[in-house]
């Protein structure tokens, strides 16, 4: 088991064959520092091509760092090979080997890199197995598995090496959505069981809010902010850990500031009460869930009802701004009906309009448990 | 609903008949060969000009393979021994350089790799014709020539096979030589563990075309091999070389030569319309 430490961690490519790419180089990752505790279980998100994955690929060897220091532990690993940084990485394909058996595959790495007898692989090979529950599986090939089976034997191919890190790349986005959540639960309860440091990367923000133990979100090869997902969500950083946190998305308008007044070109006004801001112009954001729909008002435009089942979502414009709120199954405004919006202080959010930095998170207080098993 | 299932079984019928007279042209003159070779000179063209030959086998296979025999200067059977030794190295070394060749290519970035292969691919433009005085100086100056590594070497790394092998080797995904690197395997394991044995059937289609290749190759053995060491199309050759041309030996020799195209065809056939169709569907 090991910490990772990322120490100012930059990966960029040459690009001198390209045309229009200003410094001849994309960076791909730019001066991350972030520690990584040992046994946590910590989840790289952002939307494609933020740099999660080539972080990824630079902690396991496969891209080599140009810049900054990797270190597990206190072990710098910079100019290390992959095989020789102690890690086992589970890929978004499985990158089974499509010639060898369930065993072979399991034991692949055994058989390579350790010193251990042919008897004592057999028996690692067995206990992972088992405890994948794949052990009717091992003399088939993996063209012979379903998608979930792969998964598992891909997984129990990074276990039986016992490594100190594991490295998951979008393991479960090839997965249909059944099955995706059923794995979900078995790989944070693997992770539980067996307590290996693990970075697991996603694009799927829920995926990332139900499994890490922190969050790391990165945009444009920056990581924005890290935390845990209740504090990612009750507090982002910036607009965009606001905006890419929460499902549906966060509502935001611009809005100027006229004393406590914030004003909206549609017409909207809200009277600040306990907050002050010096700004000009914001952005205001407030999620869906905590805008409330009042009947008779006029403020919104209602576009599209879609009824969840336990929940309804209202989609609709407040001026040019589209909007959702997430409500009560009991309120279901009609397409083209104007309703009121109204909303708390405590759950609005403020960024500055120039750098999206955060002014204002949520202050309002997480109900205490209602019940208790 | 009748109707158009009769319209599509009129199409099949259509289409295989298509096909088999397609298959009858191109398999005639091997059936003549055949036939011929079975028959006594005088009777290969007995039909005259403009007539049909004849197209029933005879029994004269056996004397004509002994008459084959008998001629020291031809020394067939020598030469079919040198051919098969030739071919069968020859394809199992080039196999090992056009796919080493070739997983370098698809696999691995390197500066000049575009321009090292539009050098190799280039290379294919130059006739063998041309190549054969500089080809001829190097391996008589290397002490090679007359033997069989004369005719094995200048080709062992087969341009044609190298791009092959490079087109094949693109469709084994990068995560797969990744998750083996993340395993502990060095990059010759890579090769030589994941990768060779994920592209058998593209290595049998490879070694089907280099096998016929070495097996047909003429020119070249003509020039560096002496008696004794000749191959067959050389020794087909020299069949010839005389006043009167023996027909029967030739259709002899001929039909015999075959053969081992045919068992090697026969063995790899499944491997070799998988490995040729490979990559051309995307899974």
């Amino acid at each position: 088991m090991t910490a990772i430490t990322l120490d100012g961690l930059t990966k960029s490519y040459d690009a001198t064959d390209m045309d229009d790419i200003p410094d001849n180089e994309i960076v791909a990752v730019e001066d991350v520092d972030l520690d990584i505790e040992d046994g946590e279980f910590l989840v790289f998100v952002g939307p494609s091509g933020c740099g999660k994955s080539t972080t990824l690929r630079c902690i396991a060897g496969l891209e080599d760092a140009t810049g900054g220091e990797i270190r597990f532990g206190e072990r710098v690993v910079n100019d290390l090979r992959p095989r020789d940084r102690d890690v086992a990485m589970v890929f978004q394909n499985y990158a089974l080997y499509p010639h060898m058996t369930v065993r072979k595959n399991i034991s692949f790495g055994l058989r390579l890199s350790s010193t251990l007898t042919t008897p004592e692989i057999d028996s690692r090979v067995t206990d992972v197995a088992e405890m994948m529950g794949i052990e009717d599986l091992l003399s088939k090939t993996p063209d012979e598995l379903s998608g979930g089976q792969q998964q598992r034997v891909a997984l129990g191919r990074s276990i039986v090496r016992e490594p100190g890190i594991f490295l998951m790349d979008e393991p479960l986005s090839n997965l249909d959505a059944k099955l995706r959540a059923e794995m979900r639960t078995e790989i944070q309860e693997l992770q539980n069981d067996l307590g290996v440091t693990t970075v697991y990367v996603t694009h799927d923000q829920t995926e990332a809010m139900a499994m890490g133990d922190r969050i790391a979100v990165l945009n444009d090869g920056l990581l924005q902010q890290v935390a845990p997902p209740e504090e990612l969500y009750r507090s982002p950083a910036n607009e965009f850990v606001a905006g890419f946190i929460g499902s549906p998305s966060i509502n935001f308008f611009d809005v100027s500031v006229d004393g406590q007044t914030l004003t909206d070109p549609s017409g909207f006004s809200y009277e600040l009460e306990a907050h002050s801001v010096e700004d000009d112009t914001v952005r205001l954001g407030i999620r869906p869930e905590d805008l409330t729909i009042e009947e008779g008002g006029d403020d919104m435009t209602v576009t599209v009802v879609e009824k969840m089942g336990n929940e309804n979502f209202i989609y609709g414009t407040v001026g040019d701004t589209e909007v959702v709120a997430r409500t009560e199954v009991t309120v279901r405004p009609e397409p083209g009906q104007r309703v009121g919006l109204s909303f708390a202080e405590s759950a609005m959010y403020l960024f500055e309009s120039e750098t999206g930095a955060a002014i204002k998170t949520k202050t309002d207080e997480i109900e205490p448990q209602a019940a208790q098993f | 609903m009748h109707e158009k299932l009769e319209k599509e079984a009129l199409w099949q019928f259509g289409g295989y008949g298509f096909l088999i007279a397609v298959t009858m042209v191109m398999m005639f003159p091997i059936y003549w060969v055949v036939v011929a070779s079975t028959l006594p000179q005088s009777a290969i063209f007995a039909g005259g000009a403009g007539e049909l030959p004849r197209l029933i086998p005879g029994s004269n296979f056996l004397a004509n393979a002994e008459a084959l025999a008998a001629r020291p200067e031809v020394d067939f059977y020598r030469s079919m021994l040198n051919s098969l030794v030739i071919a069968v190295v020859y394809t199992g070394l080039a196999l090992l350089f056009c796919s080493m060749g070739g997983f370098a290519l698809a696999k691995y970035d390197f500066k000049y790799k575009r321009t090292l292969f539009m050098g190799i691919l280039g290379t294919l433009l130059l006739p063998t014709n041309l190549l054969v005085i500089p080809l001829f100086l190097l391996v008589s100056n290397m002490g090679l020539s007359n033997s069989y590594w004369a005719v094995i070497l200048p080709w062992a790394a087969y341009p044609l096979g190298i791009f092959f092998m490079k087109q094949a080797m693109q469709s084994i995904p990068d995560s797969l030589l990744e998750a083996a690197r993340m395993d502990g395997a060095s990059e010759f394991q890579l090769y030589y563990r994941v990768v060779l044995p994920s592209m058998k059937s593209s290595l049998a289609a490879l070694a089907v075309i280099l096998f016929l290749f070495q097996w047909n190759l003429f020119l070249w053995p003509l020039v560096v091999l002496r008696e004794g060491k000749y191959t067959i199309p050389v020794a087909i050759s020299k069949i010839m070389s005389n006043d009167m041309i023996a027909y029967d030996q030739l259709m002899v020799a001929s039909a015999m030569a075959i053969v081992p195209m045919f068992v090697v065809f026969i063995l790899l056939q499944r491997h070799f319309v998988n490995g040729i169709l490979g990559g051309a569907v995307k899974e």
